[in-house]
């Protein structure tokens, strides 16, 4: 997280991480292509020539608090190859909540394991608490012969305690549920830790609402909480 | 004690470049983008500025207005209240206050667009770079003469000793165009700086994080070279710790082993009064493993010795075929006793002397042929044959070789290079054939290689092993080691 009370900015930091091919950058196409304009600037590739990300993926999100401040979340993917562990831990520095991709498929468990490893071994590189920077779980192709089950996924949620959710990414399905579940898990964690609601005047609920309201939240479950037609930043009651 | 280590320094981390806003000058390429927008400027006539967001000027060209707003700004009033414009447009708020307004035109205007009218009649139009909700800096389109201008304004005629024909004249080589047409022109603009912004923004990303990443690999390399040095260094440190403790406890056993073996002796010689068959048959076995024992040990505390660096061989002028004849007849029973045929092949003639530690030399061909009959079954043959001293094409002087050929049991060709190494045997198991603590051969290498020779092994399963020492007849005086200099180690000085 960046605070600037000077130039009354806010920017979070949200990392999706994950073994190679598990769809990080598909969740952030998606995202683009949900989003207006207005709210969102380029969706930022570096690619190698085969088609995987070489470096990172980067789109930011922004709107401006009802408080005057400008707010920023800026969203990254970490390339997923073995090989670009030191691409990985730079991205992931002081990254403030972490989307972390999993192949939904069984025959990636091992793959998984070893990048949730790998991720709690570079969060701990960067000075990064595992137990503080909050994590939330997609398990991608679910639409693949191989996916887990329902109960297999419901067993996956109760072995931790991050959020678990179900996605087939290329088709959009679960992709701004997730987005949700990490945007909420970050202003949480960092509301816990540094009262940023009173900090920058901006409660829980406008932060997700400016976030959500202008995307294209058709057909999720998120339709009937956010969107257009709603005022954003205004809360209601029992919500 | 361990070497002490030079102490670390912290990696320090610098801010990641991913979290740096550039400034858009960072983004641009200087003379490309200059070539860019001149380009633009003399397809539509008319100049375009570009400021950074602290109003820094990154571009500025003009076209048609000069001689106009040069001849107006050669009053002062001119002067004053061109000053004023040139400010509001340059660092003014992007905002419709202090005299800007909307662009006059039909269709929606731009997001962000504003007009700043000059006193003169002219105007600008000023367009917002923005980048990911950031105002990066400014575009300046202007000044025109809008279309709809009807004569000079009054603020501009009201200066005194303005000639107004000239003024017209003038005014009249500034590019004249529709307000909304001049706003398209700005838009567009715009589209090609963000696309110029957006490539520039993704080589700023790809080169920081490059070298970043680049950065971080190198420290991580540091790191792991830290650790092995300093594993390294605790390797040593328990080597050294080994030979010690070897040393001492070689030494401490031999010394009660010498008098259970004493006393064993005084009782085999009846000094203590006659015994019968069966003890003394008892009293030689305790005498002949009391015997191996003590050769075990000896084996243990030379090598010991040598890997310590403590043997220093002793040369003198030796006859080669004594020694020969002596390690042959010091394994003789050995063969004997297994019934293994023993052969010695010398060279007929007088042969050379050489120099060469009579002992260490001697214990050497002894352990080759030793290992040669221990490994050869009942029936086979072990054959020993010295060559006469000549050039060698293995060593650069000139030598002698010794060779122990067996029709023995032989060496799997993966074992052959492990068999020098100590406590190896082929066979690892707890229950092997072969009794022995994998000493001999270590021993030979080391003494060889004392002497500037080598040895090595050539051996089929089944057939049998031939095992050759090749040695230098003038071996180096060990007291003056032979030193290689190491390229670079002395020799020029350092350049800088």
């Amino acid at each position: 997280m960046q605070l600037n009370h000077a130039q009354r900015e806010l920017t979070l930091k949200v990392v999706y991480y994950g073994p190679g091919l598990s769809g990080k950058t598909t969740n952030l196409q998606q995202l683009h292509a949900r989003t207006s304009r207005e709210v969102r600037g380029r969706l930022m590739t570096v690619e190698t020539r085969d088609d995987r990300t070489l470096f990172f993926d980067l789109l930011p999100v922004f709107f401006e608090s009802s408080s005057g401040y400008k707010v920023k979340v800026k969203l990254f993917t970490v390339p997923g190859q073995v090989i670009h562990n030191a691409t990985r831990r730079i991205v992931l520095q002081s990254a403030d909540a972490v989307a972390f991709i999993a192949d939904g498929r069984r025959s990636a468990t091992e793959d998984n394991n070893a990048y949730w490893r790998n991720l709690e071994e570079n969060m701990r590189e960067n000075g990064l608490d595992p137990a503080e920077v909050p994590r939330v779980i997609q398990f991608n192709k679910r639409d693949l012969p191989d996916a887990r089950t329902d109960e297999e996924m419901e067993e996956a949620r109760h072995r931790g305690r991050e959020p678990v959710i179900g996605a087939v990414a290329i088709r959009g399905e679960g992709v701004l549920e997730t987005f949700h579940a990490v945007l909420k898990e970050a202003w949480r964690a960092l509301d816990g830790r540094h009262g940023l609601a009173r900090l920058v005047g901006l409660d829980e609920d406008e932060f997700l609402h400016k976030l959500l309201d202008p995307m294209d939240l058709a057909g999720t479950a998120l339709e009937t909480l956010y969107g257009a037609g709603r005022v954003a930043g205004v809360r209601r009651g029992g919500s | 004690m361990s070497a002490a280590l030079p102490p670390q320094p912290t990696p320090v981390r610098r801010g990641s470049s991913l979290h740096r806003r550039p400034r858009l000058g960072e983004l641009l390429d200087g003379d490309s983008f200059t070539d860019v927008v001149r380009g633009f400027c003399e397809l539509y006539k008319v100049g375009i500025k570009v400021f950074d967001e602290r109003g820094g000027k990154l571009v500025d060209i003009h076209v048609g207005n000069g001689d106009f707003c040069g001849y107006v700004f050669s009053f002062p009033e001119g002067r004053h209240r061109c000053t004023a414009t040139v400010g509001r447009v340059k660092d003014g708020p992007l905002a419709l206050t202090d005299d800007a307004r909307a662009p006059l035109m039909q269709e929606p205007a731009p997001h962000g667009l504003i007009t700043v009218p000059c006193f003169t009649g002219l105007r600008y139009l000023v367009m917002p770079v923005l980048w990911e909700g950031d105002v990066l800096g400014r575009v300046v389109l202007g000044p025109f003469v809008p279309e709809d201008l009807d004569g000079l304004p009054e603020t501009l005629t009201r200066i005194g000793a303005l000639d107004l024909a000239r003024a017209e004249q003038l005014l009249s080589r500034v590019r004249r165009a529709p307000e909304g047409a001049v706003a398209r022109v700005v838009e567009h603009f715009c589209q090609v700086l963000e696309a110029l912004v957006a490539s520039g923004q993704k080589v700023f990303l790809t080169s920081a994080v490059h070298i970043e990443a680049t950065l971080e690999t190198n420290r991580q390399l540091e790191e792991q070279n830290r650790r092995l040095e300093e594993m390294n260094q605790r390797l040593k440190e328990l080597d050294r710790l080994k030979s010690s403790f070897l040393a001492t406890v070689s030494h401490e056993l031999r010394t009660p082993l010498t008098s259970i073996i004493g006393y064993s002796e005084m009782l085999a010689e009846g000094l203590a009064g006659a015994l019968n068959g069966e003890q003394s048959e008892y009293v030689h076995t305790i005498m002949e493993k009391g015997e191996t024992l003590l050769k075990l040990i000896s084996s243990i505390l030379d090598l010991n010795q040598i890997e310590a660096g403590k043997v220093r061989l002793v040369f003198e002028s030796v006859q080669l075929r004594q020694l020969v004849a002596s390690a042959v007849s010091s394994v003789t029973p050995q063969a004997q006793k297994k019934g293994v045929r023993l052969e010695s092949h010398a060279p007929s003639g007088e042969l050379v002397p050489v120099m060469a530690d009579r002992d260490r030399l001697r214990q050497a061909v002894v352990n080759l042929l030793a290992n040669a009959v221990k490994f050869t079954p009942p029936g086979g043959t072990v054959k020993l044959s010295l060559s006469p001293v000549e050039p060698q094409p293995e060593l650069v002087a000139p030598g002698y070789r010794v060779v122990v050929e067996d029709s023995g049991v032989g060496i799997a060709r993966d074992e052959l290079d492990k068999i020098f190494r100590s406590f190896y045997q082929v066979d690892g198991s707890s229950t092997r054939e072969y009794g022995g603590a994998g000493l001999g051969l270590a021993i030979v290498k080391s003494f060889v290689e004392g002497h500037g020779g080598q040895v090595n092994v050539e051996s089929t399963v089944g057939l049998g092993s031939r095992f050759t020492m090749v040695l230098p007849s003038r071996p180096a005086d060990p007291q003056h080691p032979v030193q290689v200099a190491l390229p670079g180690a002395h020799g020029e000085p350092d350049r800088f």
